[in-house]
């Protein structure tokens, strides 16, 4: 679309832009079914892009851009970042943070259900070694999910968690998605191991300066 | 009680088809997502518009379209003798429904499914005229929030008194018993949202009187349109400025 150079338009709800025929409605824009008249619907500057040159519909497009931008709503195929609040055995609630590029204005919950943490071996996934409370997950949205929350998955190789925090405090940063859990897994007995090894250190000192 | 004098002014000293004037603002409430304050006189009501937001009672959802909301209410020192009122009375709900129906009829709610709107409107000065003001301000706030609507709704009221028809009652001619009619318009559409009476008036006097409201309409929306455009312009030049005064405290 190529935007064309005219003046600066304002339009309020309720001016005609149009005939339905010469011009198609786009953004802040509405064709009266009674009239065939292409109306504004919202307060802003008027644009006219013309059509991509190959369509079959060679009508231009005008649109209205507000002053006020809306926060991004996440919808089917969206790519999300979402924080994990609670989880469960068949299923992880998390808060979206993110969509794509642009952080949410109003709280989203979403629901990575068992069956869509990982693309292979579906069954035996353990909800409680895939994610923790606080990780940081990338996921895509599947659907609208039921009436309280998105439903997201992580089955691809692009998605899942990208950061986390491990139980000796540190975060922790995804190299790859076996590994995160891996180190998550294990990082406490590290940690326990470390500890350990302080201690005896520290005994060690000790018993020599005294 | 004479309402209109011997040389054709009311009581305030404006002629019967003269508006009282109309003031407007917009972005007065820094939280919402559209605000405004509008004055007809000394009638002021201040509006503050929140959503398009997620439905807070689960059970009100609409899977096709959004829910609208709308609360009016009157400050305790709106009116000459301050009064404490109760929340919920009668007059007010039905306001609050009235404004609630005509800004209904003027949203697009098939964009904003599962989704709610919720319209505040206060009355911060009364003399008359409150419902056209609220309809006006929540014309302005629901703009100022974005969303989207079939056209601006604006209302006006007209009454008969002396046997004239006058344009906007103020408080003493609302008083006085006489027929009131309020109009709420989609002016570019040219319909009609909103229509109330309470009285008996002849057919002819009240169309009339109807047509006399009317023009009060069409009246108020060009005045909307006109600051709408003009504080855009205004907040554009404000937004140059920052931007320019940035760059160069980044400069330096």
């Amino acid at each position: 679309m190529v935007v064309k150079e005219e003046e600066m338009v304002l339009v309020t709800p309720g001016e005609v832009l149009g005939k339905a025929t010469e011009v198609k409605a786009g953004k802040g824009a509405y064709v009266a079914k009674h009239n065939g008249l292409v109306y504004a619907s919202l307060t802003g500057l008027l644009r006219t892009l013309s059509p991509p040159p190959d369509s079959p519909d060679q009508r231009p497009t005008v649109e209205v851009t507000g002053h006020k931008a809306h926060g991004p709503v996440p919808e089917p195929g969206s790519v999300v970042i979402a924080r994990v609040t609670k989880v469960m055995t068949r299923m992880a609630s998390a808060d979206i943070m993110c969509v794509g590029a642009k952080s949410v204005r109003e709280k989203f919950s979403g629901i990575i259900r068992q069956q869509d943490v990982r693309a292979t071996e579906i069954d035996k996934v353990d909800m409680h070694l895939s994610f923790r409370p606080g990780d940081i997950v990338r996921a895509s949205v599947l659907s609208l999910g039921d009436a309280r929350a998105y439903f997201l998955s992580t089955a691809k190789n692009d998605l899942g968690v990208v950061s986390a925090e491990s139980t000796a405090g540190k975060l922790v940063y995804c190299i790859s998605k076996y590994d995160l859990n891996i180190i998550l897994f294990y990082s406490f007995w590290i940690f326990c191991i470390l500890q350990i090894a302080s201690n005896i250190i520290s005994f060690i000192t000790l018993f020599k300066f005294s | 009680m004479e309402f209109v004098s011997p040389e054709g002014l009311r009581l305030d000293g404006r002629r019967p088809t003269e508006m009282r004037q109309l003031r407007a603002e917009i972005g007065n409430v820094a939280k919402a997502d559209g605000s405004a304050v509008f004055e007809m006189g000394n009638t002021k009501v201040i509006a503050a518009v929140y959503g398009p937001r997620e439905v807070q009672n689960k059970s009100q959802q609409m899977s096709d379209q959004a829910l609208v909301r709308c609360e009016y209410s009157m400050a305790n020192f709106s009116t000459g003798d301050r009064m404490r009122k109760p929340k919920g009375d009668r007059r007010s709900t039905e306001i609050s429904l009235v404004i609630r129906q005509t800004m209904e009829a003027c949203i697009l709610t098939h964009l904003m499914p599962r989704s709610q709107i919720d319209i505040f409107v206060q009355v911060l000065q009364a003399d008359g005229g409150t419902r056209s003001a609220c309809i006006n301000a929540a014309t302005l706030a629901l703009q100022d929030a974005g969303i989207p609507m079939r056209d601006i709704v604006t209302s006006c009221s007209a009454g008969y008194l002396n046997s004239t028809p006058l344009l906007d009652l103020n408080y003493v001619e609302d008083s006085a018993g006489g027929p009131d009619v309020t109009v709420g318009i989609l002016p570019t559409l040219d319909k009609v949202t909103l229509l109330q009476m309470d009285a008996k008036l002849p057919t002819n006097t009240f169309e009339d009187v109807m047509q006399l409201a009317i023009e009060g309409c069409k009246a108020v929306a060009n005045y909307i349109r006109e600051v709408r455009k003009f504080l855009l312009i205004a907040v554009d030049i404000v937004g140059l400025c920052l931007v320019i005064k940035f760059r160069i405290t980044f400069v330096f």
